[in-house]
């Protein structure tokens, strides 16, 4: 079994760029590995419907419930500063009436998934990473392989259900949020009603849009679930490991959101 | 000192509950293990000792299924093994009784038996009445209980104890080494504890193998290995400096 640990990197590898930069490849092709199996394991014992309801519940709240007020207050002040700066270029050309149009958009494409999906991942990654990290180094992992309990059944299997439950409730939360701050900036700064606005909105937005929202609201659940997990699932040592499991699961979930997020983006949006 | 109650009779009509066969072990190219063989019959209690790094750990780890032996044979006759970890690994997000719960799940049982189930065992440790308590409201001597009671919940077989007192006070460790021999009593199951600690090796085990430098070094009784010649032995049961357990090191 390949297991992480802290490195110390020598001195001299400061000055050798392209031993890091192999080095880092490498960690990258072992890490996404890693969560493809973890990913298939995962799969394995939902389709065969062995997820604890009871521990899945108590998860969501902790991912969904618990998140809502950050998610909450980046959702309201990306859409006051987003408005803002769209009301002004389009009042510069008479475009009032497309606020709407152009915030939602924004919102229900890019904004929302990628706020929550950020919220998300710095809220619940980093501390399911942490957690997970404390039981391998606690024995607690090693405890339920005693009594023969998969850890991926126990720990991921209700983590990952949860976070698939309640990744778009938050994104479509922060989008409503998102709607909410433009109609009250598209009514103070560009002084358009909010009829207006939500009549904007209703011309603009069409249905593959909520298509491509709730794509990337499973796809940035999978990502957070799957690379903290995975991550916590396979780092030992000791107290100072946790907090490099952390900060990994955070650059690494980061990362690959706003990869996949404009990949989903290119492959639905590409101009034909 | 050395334990009271009469060790179980084994004669050679009795079958090993473990056996364990010239196993190897080697972490890259660092060798743990060199050749270890032993047996562990029903009823007995097996002492693994041996100074930190002489490999009774990994021989542990790859008892309990947590490692792979590179080489060499384990047969294990009963599937019902219970293990007592150093630090307890208790899941500290669950209460005493979802602990124990969690042991018990692969049986899928009713609510009403797996409650009496875990009452049961609770009150075999004294702990009745801690059922909704998490492990961070327990004492040290508490959560190795609690430990306890997770260990044994489906009544094993085989139980294993990784340094078992480690870490306690020496009254709190005197309960535990009395649990274990009370335990050891009502499952009759084959039990190896893997320590260092005179006390719980001399007041438990009804053999001591002491391990070094990844073989066994020594085999006897708790009262032989206190009046043994071999130097091995000797060095260890009275905490001497010198002597033949240090060389290859310092």
């Amino acid at each position: 079994m390949w297991v992480m640990v802290s490195s110390v990197r020598s001195r001299n590898s400061i000055f050798r760029p392209i031993d890091i930069m192999v080095e880092q490849f490498g960690k990258a092709c072992q890490l996404l590995g890693q969560c493809l199996i973890l990913l298939f394991h995962t799969l394995k014992y939902i389709i065969r419907g062995e997820i604890d309801w009871r521990e899945t519940w108590r998860q969501s709240y902790k991912i969904g419930v618990e998140s809502c007020i950050v998610v909450s207050l980046t959702a309201l002040f990306t859409g006051f500063a987003m408005s803002l700066q769209i009301s002004r270029e389009l009042v510069l050309f008479g475009a009032d009436t497309a606020i709407g149009g152009v915030v939602s958009l924004a919102l229900v494409r890019e904004i929302g998934p990628i706020t929550a999906g950020i919220m998300v991942a710095g809220r619940v990654g980093s501390s399911v990473a942490a957690e997970l990290t404390t039981m391998m180094i606690t024995e607690q992992i090693d405890a339920l392989k005693v009594m023969r309990v998969d850890p991926v059944q126990f720990l991921v299997v209700p983590r990952f259900v949860a976070a698939m439950l309640m990744m778009p409730a938050l994104t479509v939360y922060a989008m409503a949020l998102g709607l909410i701050a433009g109609i009250f900036i598209a009514y103070t700064a560009a002084n358009v009603p909010a009829a207006t606005f939500l009549d904007s909105v209703k011309q603009t937005i069409l249905d593959r849009d909520f298509g491509t929202h709730f794509l990337k609201a499973w796809t940035n659940a999978v990502l957070i679930i799957v690379i903290s997990c995975a991550i916590g699932l396979r780092t030992r040592g000791g107290a100072e490991d946790v907090g490099i499991a952390t900060t990994r699961t955070i650059v690494w979930t980061m990362t690959m959101l706003f990869v996949c997020n404009y990949i989903i983006t290119a492959v639905t949006y590409a101009p034909r | 000192m050395v334990r009271q109650k009469q060790p179980p009779k084994i004669d050679g009509s009795t079958k090993p509950m473990v056996e364990v066969k010239d196993v190897y072990k080697a972490f890259g190219d660092k060798p743990i293990l060199k050749g270890v063989t032993f047996n562990v019959y029903p009823g007995e209690i097996l002492g693994l000792v041996g100074k930190s790094g002489c490999g009774k750990s990994t021989m542990l780890k790859i008892l309990c299924g947590l490692l792979e032996p590179d080489s060499g044979l384990i047969r294990m006759h009963s599937d019902e093994v219970g293990l007592v970890f150093q630090g307890s690994a208790l899941l500290n997000s669950y209460t005493v009784k979802e602990n124990l719960a969690i042991a018990l799940r692969r049986r899928k049982l009713n609510r009403k038996e797996q409650d009496r189930i875990i009452s049961e065992k609770l009150e075999l440790v004294g702990l009745r009445g801690f059922e909704d308590k998490y492990p961070s409201q327990l004492s040290g001597g508490q959560q190795k209980r609690t430990s306890f009671a997770r260990a044994i919940v489906n009544d094993p077989k085989i139980i294993f104890y990784d340094e078992p007192t480690t870490g306690l006070d020496p009254v709190i460790s005197t309960v535990i080494e009395d649990y274990m021999n009370e335990l050891e009593d009502r499952l009759n199951a084959a039990s190896i504890v893997v320590t260092h600690q005179l006390s719980t090796w001399t007041r438990t085990a009804d053999r001591v193998l002491l391990m070094h430098d990844g073989r066994i070094e020594w085999e006897g009784t708790p009262d032989e290995a206190l009046i043994s010649s071999n130097p091995y032995i000797q060095q260890f049961a009275y905490a001497k400096r010198e002597g033949p357990l240090l060389d290859s090191t310092i």
